[in-house]
């Protein structure tokens, strides 16, 4: 087991000749990141962002631009991807067909010619981890989606690998069994305490896995931290509104002055919030920015309750939680609540912010505003 | 608009039999849910409706008038399908414009000009309509097909999962924005999903179908809070609902409830009832599975009165809220967390499960039998109002 560092590691691809004038820009550009020994850290962006790329310079698929990957103390960019020490599993569970589930699993230390009874050892030893000592004489062909992951995953782990890379591992399963195998994955690494890196698009599986989550954006790295921090602790916009679903609300505003209390308005919308005290020392009159709030921290008040009253364009009742929009301007603001109460379209009501939940972003750069101390 | 009539529907593909004895009736502009997994015949009814398919048996009637033998093309509905199918060599506007061209409408340019400005200002794609579905988003391209089928003002819309091929982010987005727009659509709507989110958020009422067969239908809330039988109450909720089998003992107008708990056997006083405790009595009851939602168990780090102990399997988030579940021996129960919290996997955890909110199912048989607060519920449930 070891810790992973990333220097500066810089990702460029050639393009072959084929578009000579078209400049290309850096796939990965200037990441860092540092990985505890044991811990688990997801790569979370958009497709095309770059976390593959990374996934790969680090398992030594793909050649460094420039920059320096060390996996525990040892500088890893010369290294032969078969002396990293690392387990991987794709998306793709690229199994051997003609080999049954035992075979498949046994094949990489069979191919380095440790001994059989030390292969049939590690095999017992591991079935049971991932479920799949029932399965050991079936074919690949026999088994389902989930099935072919676990034993993906199970010859990942066999070469009790220092590091543990894994690309999409759920992203070829259907709803429920993708709940399944991430609880599983969960207790997994939970149990053998392996460093991995786990590369995903889906902020749900990155938020209930990893311990730490490194967002990506067209191969920049936006914040690296706990799931507690990227949540509600965004850097900027782009991380506000990659992270949770529904997403936060985000929109344009402006700051008006009224008896000495600052209030948020909005263009096409008589819409009125309270500022906050805390961003009293950052804004002014007619200070214009964005502003962002989960829909879990818009409430409903009371009729006596002040605030602009506000007309319901959308209640979903979902069951479990009702959720509520409101047109402000031309976007959608979004509630959530667990109140009892169904409302239809047209009803008015008046909303109420929590204010220590609220962010401010830049309006050009999308930088977090942040109150002076 | 029109009232779809649906008596006596059964279809066989070969040996498999895709619809079993399928009747409903939907009103006039009712937005119609058929939910159910995969493969539960909820497009070949949609299919039977549109005349694509020809059932075994069965009538299929639309204000009374019977459509069995009326072709397709006749009998004015518009149809959505999951892959959009736009024709990749015409523009947006001429995709929509398609159907109002063809031989059976002949609308003259004006009137198409129309009627596709108007639609795509309802769909809020007025700036894409000069474009070519390869230079659109999955997003835009499903709406340009809903737009497609608005234009025709068809007396009934069919829609086939039109959102299940978007990311679950567009879904939600997509679904609100629907859902926004269905009073405006003026038609009977089915709309066939296997997603219950969509399903409680758009319908007016539910279809819920399971192997050719109709289950239960009603509106969102009767199927949530009364579930016909227990396949009906897992499939309504994320996470699913909790299931614990317990045994029913009396002594004397007192019940107790007996379930095991981890590797003992837990005996409580049911909370009491007047619904739930005639019931008992009347049907004899010994043995049930309580049904329990997740956000109805609570729970404790630490030891409390009233709380049973369990250890903790797993601790996941599900966007805005997170998930525990824990491990109580022959079975497992979910509940509902706030996310970030810290927790230990295989750590203990104290279990309060809220059995005043509670549903009973039959042991054996699996169905409904009673709920706690029924008759709050069943006032809850009617103040939705059905088109």
């Amino acid at each position: 087991m070891a810790g992973l560092t990333l220097e500066n590691v810089y990702k460029r691809y050639d393009n072959n000749g084929k578009k000579k004038k078209v400049k290309n820009d850096y796939a990965v550009n200037d990441l860092c990141l540092k990985c505890e020994q044991g811990e688990f850290v997801a790569l979370l962006g958009p497709s095309g962002c770059g976390k593959t790329t990374t996934l790969r310079m680090i398992a030594g698929l793909e050649e460094i631009t420039q920059g320096n990957i060390y996996i525990g103390d040892v500088l890893a960019n010369n290294l032969h991807p078969k002396d990293r020490k690392i387990g991987l599993a794709f998306e793709d569970y690229a199994m051997y067909p003609p080999l049954d589930v035992y075979g498949n699993v046994a094949f990489n230390l069979r191919a380095r010619g440790v001994a059989p009874d030390e292969i049939e050892r590690r095999v017992r030893e591991i079935a049971p981890l991932m479920q799949i000592e029932d399965l050991l004489d079936k074919m690949p062909v026999k088994l389902s989606g989930g099935q072919k992951q676990r034993v993906n995953i199970a010859r990942a782990i066999i070469r009790e690998p220092e590091l543990l890379l894994m690309d999409e591992p759920l992203s070829h399963l259907d709803g429920k069994a993708r709940q399944a195998m991430r609880i599983e994955i969960k207790r997994l690494i939970n149990k053998i305490k392996c460093t991995t890196v786990y590369v995903t698009h889906d902020q749900l599986e990155a938020m209930s896995l990893a311990d730490r989550i490194a967002i990506i954006n067209f191969g920049v790295l936006q914040q690296f931290g706990t799931p507690a921090e990227v949540y509600d602790d965004p850097v900027n916009e782009f991380v506000a509104s990659f992270i949770g679903e529904p997403p936060m609300n985000i929109t344009e505003t402006k700051i008006i002055k009224k008896n000495d209390i600052f209030f948020f308005s909005f263009e096409g919308s008589n819409l009125e919030i309270e500022v906050p005290k805390r961003y009293y020392s950052v804004v002014h009159d007619g200070f214009r920015c964005k502003v962002g709030v989960r829909p879990m921290d818009v409430l409903i008040g009371d009729e006596n309750s002040a605030g602009t009253p506000e007309e319901i364009a959308v209640f979903e009742n979902l069951g479990d939680e009702r959720r509520i929009g409101i047109h402000v301007g031309n976007m959608i603001l979004m509630l959530i609540t667990e109140d009892e109460k169904r409302y239809k379209s047209g009803d008015v009501v008046r909303l109420r912010v929590r204010g220590e939940k609220t962010h401010l972003f830049d309006i050009e750069s999308g930088e977090r505003i942040r109150e002076k101390e | 608009m029109a009232r779809i009539k649906v008596e006596n529907l059964s279809k066989k593909f070969g040996k498999v039999t895709a619809l079993d004895d399928v009747s409903f009736e939907i009103h006039d502009n009712e937005f119609f849910v058929l939910f159910g997994p995969a493969g539960a015949g909820k497009t070949t009814i949609l299919n039977c409706v549109a005349g694509i398919t020809m059932p075994d048996e069965g009538v299929v009637s639309f204000d009374d008038k019977i459509m069995n033998r009326v072709e397709p093309a006749h009998r004015n509905v518009a149809m959505v399908f999951e892959n959009y199918a736009l024709y990749p060599n015409m523009t947006v506007y001429d995709n929509m414009a398609s159907a109002l061209r063809s031989k059976l409408y002949k609308n003259d340019e004006q009137t198409i000009r129309e009627k596709v400005y108007a639609a795509a200002k309802m769909m809020k794609m007025e700036d894409l309509l000069e474009r070519l579905p390869s230079q659109l988003s999955n997003g835009q391209k499903q709406r340009v097909a809903m737009g497609r089928a608005l234009v025709r003002s068809p007396n009934v819309f069919l829609m086939d999962e039109p959102l299940a091929h978007l990311d679950a982010k567009l879904r939600n987005s997509m679904r609100t924005e629907l859902k926004e727009m269905q009073s405006n659509l003026g038609s009977t709507c089915i709309y066939v999903t296997h997603d219950f989110i969509e399903a409680m958020s758009l319908g007016d009422r539910i279809a819920i179908i399971n192997k050719g067969k109709i289950i239960q239908i009603g509106t969102g809330d009767e199927i949530y809070y009364m579930p016909t039988n227990e396949f009906v109450a897992t499939l309504m909720g994320d996470p699913q609902i909790n299931l614990i089998p317990a045994k029913i003992k009396s002594e004397n107008t007192q019940y107790e409830l007996c379930f095991p708990f981890g590797d003992r056997e837990v005996t409580i006083d049911m909370p009491g009832d007047e619904g739930v405790f005639e019931k008992i009595q009347e049907l004899n009851l010994c043995a049930v599975d309580i049904g329990i939602r997740p956000q109805h168990v609570l729970y404790a780090f630490e030891e409390t009165e009233g709380y049973f102990k369990a250890t903790i399997y797993s601790y996941e988030s599900i966007g805005n809220k997170s998930v525990i579940i824990a491990d109580c021996g022959d079975y497992q129960l979910r509940m509902i967390a706030p996310n970030g919290l810290r927790v230990q996997i295989d750590g203990d955890i104290y279990i309060h499960p809220v059995f005043e909110q509670s549903i009973l199912f039959d042991f054996e048989s699996k169905d409904y039998i009673v709920r706690y607060n029924e008759e709050a519920v069943k006032a809850l449930a009617s103040t939705q109002e059905v088109v």
